[in-house]
């Protein structure tokens, strides 16, 4: 249907700014950002939350049911199942935000040098890129993690210490995704006419590849950052569940789902559900939004 | 011209002596985001064995939709087809049927798109594509559907056609691409051809090469055959009748040399005036000022006022009307005596 | 295409070299840092330097290299690789040949990963095409909204979840009503049973395919939407074929072409998910050899099985490029 032209919108937006007018329309990203508004909010400010300590356990109350000031009731140590639901967002959430600008940078970095260069730069780094993405994601960051599980960092204190295993395992196995992206997308903005006219205007090569060609290439990147998010907090989770992330002391929605998994049909429910719904819904409006975003950045695959 | 014996299996009722195509009020709808976009506001036009008919239109001004329309593979919605008739020897083809609409398609009334890349596809061979036809429509084995496709690729003498037969789209040059694309469209005879800037994609010399093939096969067959284009230069030599299109309505209907001629709307005019030519050498080429309305929003009147220079009060109010002109040509201007004369 | 074939398979041998030795400098780098894993044997008990040496020999753990953080240890590795080349695979702590329990492993994997791509395509495809061929329609939001929530549900929650609920609850109340032998019983398992080897994995099987299906569904519904509105769809129609022809032989055929190439990258994903099913299910299957070396630090288990599960990973993704190549002739590996 070549011959029916849309007709123009009379202002000429550009497809940023016209996906932005198109994201706040939606109910769908509403929700999901205040969702991730109220969740960051508990990630970096618990104690804003809930006043009980999560590390102060009664295991007379183990399993106890809500009471008043413990509105979730307690775990099978009793401690406060609502503190630690609360406690629980920030390890994940800033794991989760780490990777992703680790992942960016990193990946990023090396995808424009791979796309723009060619030749023996793209072999190389397609070569170092096969060799991490032949060894799935999660068998990866598994193997690595519970090898090294033992060892303490040196050099990294306080709260991140228990994070940072973590965070560096899933950022090892996670930039080559963003590096392949970057690279398709540098690579085909290499032969557009907005480069070559730099060039010809004697622009050096950092200059064109950094200025001129990584914005126009971010795009298929930038729909995707909600969505590894919530696919990084999942694996953190996992991890977690399986004792290979965050460990105890701390608490994560992974190790009280962990805990709260046996319980289950055991009468007590309530120990698993919690910290799976709080799980659920974050990584929900992290997909909601991403789903949105690459809607809006690519209306006609609605 | 009508073939008098003329019959058919698949619409029984049809009048051999009607016109061949007979295109009355048309009108097609998009919905869109920005409200409905009124592409085709009442086309009317006919088609006779053996006739050319070229639609000619800018980009949007609703020539593919009436082509679609009459093919019927609109995609509705977002079409909606708001009103008219489709008379094929008589037989609205718009009420039949989806069963025999599906049927008309290929045997009566077949089409050649613009871009033969992505109009073929790209994962079958061009051989299967053909024969496809042949078996399909006329349940013939594999051997014998691709005997006549070889046959097909011969006529519109693409070389070497019994080893390209199983080669795949994209391993053709543009030209020969676009002769597989006739080569499909004429398998089962069709009695209308409808071509939609058949030639756009292609390079000069070889839209040449393919216009005489066209205008060779429909001369041999008596087809109907239906040129849209952009281009009014490209069917000065084949078309027997233009017809302008604007706006969704058609401005002006004329035998192709009276047309060229002495252009009775002042946007047939303009578009003349826009060909360059060898004759004028020298001369500053002329564009049409402005742009076309947007179609969700044409204004009250006529839809050139606001780019024409003969435009009056009358054309910002009233909607002209296709009406007769001269014998055989029809215009849709307020002032067509005046443009018709050079005023 | 040989050539490209040639050349895909050196870079495999290649990449795979690099993984099994990065591997084997991770592993010993563990036991660098963490200690020789034969000390565990003993517990708590004095042992003899003798008796520690030669458990240590038994085990090929006894090189120096193990006590010199940073050391690539790359005489065990060129005799490891020497062993490989024999198919001999050595033996785990428990003095089990590990060749033996990889084959014994391997059909159990299988026979779930035969379950899981079962689930892809049938019902993965199926309900990408289908939402697509209903755009704006109910079906199309039920599977949109269906791919949105297992994307949200990380895999190893919805497994938990499937467990406790198939398995237990609802495993329970069948066994109560058709008594412990009935096939529903041995369908809806919470834990594998060597009983019932293959019913006890479908729902796992089906859990794991899941796991991956959103991205599959996705890429379906995408497809079909892209190749319904292209050229070539309209010319199908305008040559009057039929829709269910338009729909399977210009459409369908078109679209599944880039699903093929999800599956390999699905099948990373299964693979690391097989870990935690495995565990979760006590299914003795690859992923739970590989978990229990891992906690162990049985170093010769672990390279073994992450070695297959590599291998494994680049044969499918160079099968399904192989296969892009047959399906869309546009593709010439040159």
């Amino acid at each position: 249907m070549s011959d029916v032209s849309t007709p123009k919108p009379s202002k000429q937006r550009s497809l940023w700014s016209d996906a932005f007018h198109d994201l706040r329309k939606r109910p769908t990203v509403i929700v999901s950002v205040v969702v991730l508004l109220v969740v960051f909010a508990i990630a970096f400010f618990p104690s804003l939350f809930t006043s009980v300590d999560y590390k102060q356990c009664d295991i007379a109350l183990t399993k106890a049911g809500p009471v008043s000031g413990h509105p979730l009731g307690f775990d099978e140590f009793g401690c406060d199942l609502y503190s630690q639901a609360i406690y629980g967002a920030g390890p994940s959430i800033q794991l989760a935000l780490m990777v992703v600008v680790i992942t960016l940078l990193v990946g990023g970095f090396i995808g424009v040098l791979a796309g723009f260069y060619g030749r023996w730069v793209d072999a190389i780094f397609s070569r170092i890129v096969d060799i991490f993405s032949s060894v799935p994601f999660l068998l990866g960051s598994i193997l690595l993690l519970a090898m090294f599980r033992d060892v303490d960092l040196p050099l990294i204190s306080g709260q991140f210490e228990l994070i940072i295993p973590a965070v560096l395992t899933l950022a090892l196995f996670g930039w080559t995704n963003t590096m392949r992206l970057i690279r398709a997308s540098v690579m085909e903005a290499r032969s557009q006419d907005y480069v070559h006219a730099a060039r010809s205007l004697g622009a050096a090569d950092g200059r064109i590849m950094f200025r001129h060609i990584l914005p126009n290439a971010m795009a298929p990147v930038v729909s995707l950052i909600p969505l590894s998010i919530g696919g990084l907090i999942s694996a953190e989770a996992t991890l977690s569940f399986l004792g290979l992330g965050i460990k105890p002391p701390s608490i994560t929605w992974g190790i009280m789902i962990s805990n709260g998994a046996g319980w289950f049909t055991g009468g007590y429910p309530r120990l698993l559900i919690v910290p799976s719904i709080f799980l659920i819904v974050t990584v929900l409006a992290f997909v909601l939004l991403g789903d949105a975003i690459r809607d809006a950045l690519d209306p006609k695959l609605r | 011209m009508a073939d008098v014996k003329f019959q058919s299996e698949i619409l029984p009722e049809l009048d051999p002596s009607a016109p061949l195509l007979d295109v009355r009020d048309l009108q097609v709808e998009f919905r869109t985001r920005d409200g409905i976009a009124k592409a085709v506001n009442g086309a009317n036009f006919t088609v006779n064995r053996g006739e050319t008919l070229a639609i000619v239109g800018e980009s949007g001004s609703g020539k593919s939709v009436t082509s679609q329309a009459i093919m019927g593979i609109l995609e509705t919605p977002p079409a909606k087809i708001a009103g008219g008739e489709v008379l094929f020897h008589g037989v609205d083809l718009l009420t039949l049927s989806k069963e025999r609409k599906r049927r008309v398609r290929a045997n009566h009334v077949a089409m050649v798109f613009q871009d033969a890349l992505s109009a073929l596809n790209p994962v079958y061979t061009v051989g299967f594509q053909l024969a496809e036809l042949f078996r399909k429509h006329r349940g013939m084995s594999k051997a014998e559907a691709k005997k006549k496709s070889l046959e097909l690729l011969d006529l519109v003498k693409i070389p070497a056609a019994a080893q390209r037969i199983n080669e795949y789209p994209h391993q053709f040059s543009g030209g020969m691409r676009q002769r597989v694309m006739i080569a499909m469209a004429l398998a089962l005879d069709p009695d209308l051809l409808i071509a939609d800037e058949p030639t756009t994609a292609l390079d000069v010399t070889v839209q040449a090469q393919i216009m005489r093939l066209l205008a060779e096969i429909q001369a041999e067959r008596q087809m109907g055959l239906i040129l849209i284009t952009h281009d009014l230069g490209v069917v000065a030599d084949v078309a027997d009748k233009i017809s302008v299109m604007y706006a969704g309505r058609i401005v002006e209907q004329a035998p192709v040399l009276d047309l060229f001629g002495k252009p009775a709307h002042p946007y047939t005019k303009a578009l003349l005036r826009s060909i360059p030519r060898l004759d004028t050498k020298g001369q500053k080429l002329e564009v049409i000022e402005g742009l076309p309305p947007v179609l969700t929003n044409i204004p009250p009147g006529c839809a050139f006022a606001a780019r024409c220079h003969y435009a009056q009060d009358v054309c910002r109010t009233d909607i002209p009307l296709l009406e007769t002109v001269a014998a055989d040509r029809a215009a849709a201007c307020h002032f067509s005596a005046e443009v018709i004369n050079g005023e | 295409m040989g050539r490209y074939v040639i050349r895909r398979l050196l870079q495999a041998v290649l990449t795979l070299s690099v993984v099994l030795f990065m591997l084997h400098y991770l592993m010993s780098l563990a036991i660098q840092i963490n200690g020789n894993p034969v000390r565990t044997f003993f517990g708590d008990k004095p042992v003899s330097d003798e008796l520690l040496q030669a458990t240590m020999e038994k085990f090929n753990l006894d090189d120096p290299c193990l006590k010199s953080v940073g050391d690539p240890c790359w005489g065990m590795f060129t005799d490891r690789m020497q062993q490989w080349s024999h198919f001999d695979f050595g033996t785990d702590f428990q003095s089990v040949k590990i060749g033996d329990s990889i084959a014994n492993a391997i059909p159990v994997t299988l026979t779930i990963f035969a379950i899981t791509t079962v689930v892809w395509a049938l019902f993965g495809v199926t309900a990408g095409v289908l939402a697509a061929m209903n755009r704006g329609r109910f079906i199309d939001y039920l599977v949109r909204i269906g791919t949105t929530f297992t994307l949200a549900i990380p895999g190893f929650l919805m497994l938990i979840l499937v467990q406790n609920i198939f398995g237990v609850i609802i495993g329970n109340w069948f066994r109560e009503q058709f008594g412990r032998e009935s096939f529903l019983s041995l369908i809806f398992q919470p834990t594998y049973s060597a009983k019932a080897p293959f019913l006890s994995l479908v729902i796992p099987g089906i859990a794991l395919g899941v796991f991956g299906i959103a991205g599959i569904t996705r890429l379906s519904r995408t497809s079909m939407l892209e190749n319904l509105r292209s050229d070539f769809v309209r010319t199908a129609k305008a040559k009057g074929l039929k829709r269910t022809r338009v729909t399977i032989v210009h459409t369908l055929r078109n679209s599944l072409i880039p699903v093929v190439t999800v599956i390999g990258f699905a099948l990373g994903d299964a693979l690391g998910g097989s870990v935690v099913l495995e565990g979760l299910y006590n299914i003795p299957g690859l992923g739970l050899l590989a978990f229990n070396g891992v906690k162990t630090n049985d170093t010769a288990v672990v390279i073994a099985v992450v070695a297959l599960a590599s291998v494994v990973f680049m044969v499918t993704n160079l099968i399904v490029d192989l296969f892009y190549a047959v399906l869309d002739p546009r593709i010439r590996y040159e």
